[in-house]
């Protein structure tokens, strides 16, 4: 017995796990990425003008 | 640890180490999750879809892990008034919703084909959608402007409100926990425990890379964001500082 749904059809949900897994991951290291570099040139530019 | 409550010490620490966390974080990912697709073989039981176990499982650590540690950064707001605490638990709030949600939608995934139902109302699953909404909350409160507005105060740390909403929401994490020893449930019972494991060896050493490999993925996007909040406090104070000399 292999679960409810058996043979090929399985991979179809194995495919779906991994696949939002690693679009919604990748979508936050890539935000929180460019958030912070925007974020740290901005308070950089901001110190030079001060000087 | 108070040595490292000056944020410019904490980034002499965090800009060296974010990369790294990355790198490495990624390398055990994609080779836990490669192990996990070609190299274990399938449940006797579950067939192929058991290998969702290596997404779903760091998910649920993270989740729940997430929240034990914005709890405890609410804590040390609340005694100690440390002033990383509250960028610390405002950086951890939306990568620990991210992966409650990613645990709950790998969960619904796995259960269709096993269970033949994509969502039950029992313990686990609702008290897990508690800790999304949980999650949810908290960044509502905490998403005023650097300058006080909203569910924080200047520089970017917790008001009393947060911390505590931070504290109380932590009694959700047992209740997961537990959930499955307390009430009947479609999930399965605590695999791994402090006295070992019920999956074999076999199959269960991808899961110590993914869980790993996510683990120092989470403490990546935690710096970054970390470090995205103290430059957004260091500009909204030059700017202050600018507006006050002008007048």
């Amino acid at each position: 017995m292999t679960g409810v749904i058996s043979g090929g059809g399985q991979w179809a949900y194995v495919a779906a796990a991994y696949g939002l897994t690693a679009v919604l991951t990748g979508a936050v290291l890539w935000t929180s990425w460019r958030a912070m570099k925007k974020a740290e040139k901005r308070s950089d530019a901001l110190r030079r003008d001060r000087r | 640890m108070h040595a490292y409550a000056n944020p410019t010490r904490f980034l002499a620490i965090a800009k060296p180490l974010t990369p790294w966390l990355l790198g490495v974080g990624l390398l055990f990912v994609l080779g836990g999750a490669w192990a996990g697709l070609a190299m274990v073989p399938g449940d006797y039981k579950q067939g192929e879809t058991a290998r969702i176990l290596y997404v779903h499982v760091p998910s649920a650590w993270l989740g729940m892990g997430g929240w034990t540690s914005l709890a405890i950064a609410g804590l040390v707001q609340l005694v100690w008034r440390h002033p990383l605490s509250g960028i610390a638990a405002r950086a951890i709030a939306v990568p620990g919703m991210l992966f409650t949600a990613l645990c709950l939608a790998t969960g619904s995934i796995w259960g269709k084909p096993t269970w033949g139902t994509w969502w039950e109302w029992d313990g686990r699953m609702t008290s897990m959608l508690v800790l999304l909404f949980l999650y949810a909350g908290f960044i509502a409160l905490t998403s005023g402007d650097a300058n006080g507005a909203g569910g924080q105060r200047q520089g970017g740390s917790l008001s009393r409100g947060a911390a505590i909403y931070a504290l109380v929401g932590a009694i959700n994490i047992p209740i997961i926990n537990r959930s499955v020893v307390w009430w009947n449930s479609l999930h399965q019972g605590p695999s791994i425990t402090l006295g070992g494991s019920s999956i074999d060896n076999a199959l269960l050493w991808p899961l110590g890379l993914t869980v790993l490999g996510f683990s120092l993925l989470f403490g990546a996007i935690v710096l970054m964001r970390m470090r995205r909040i103290i430059a957004d406090n260091r500009v909204a104070a030059r700017l202050r500082r600018l507006a006050d000399e002008e007048e």
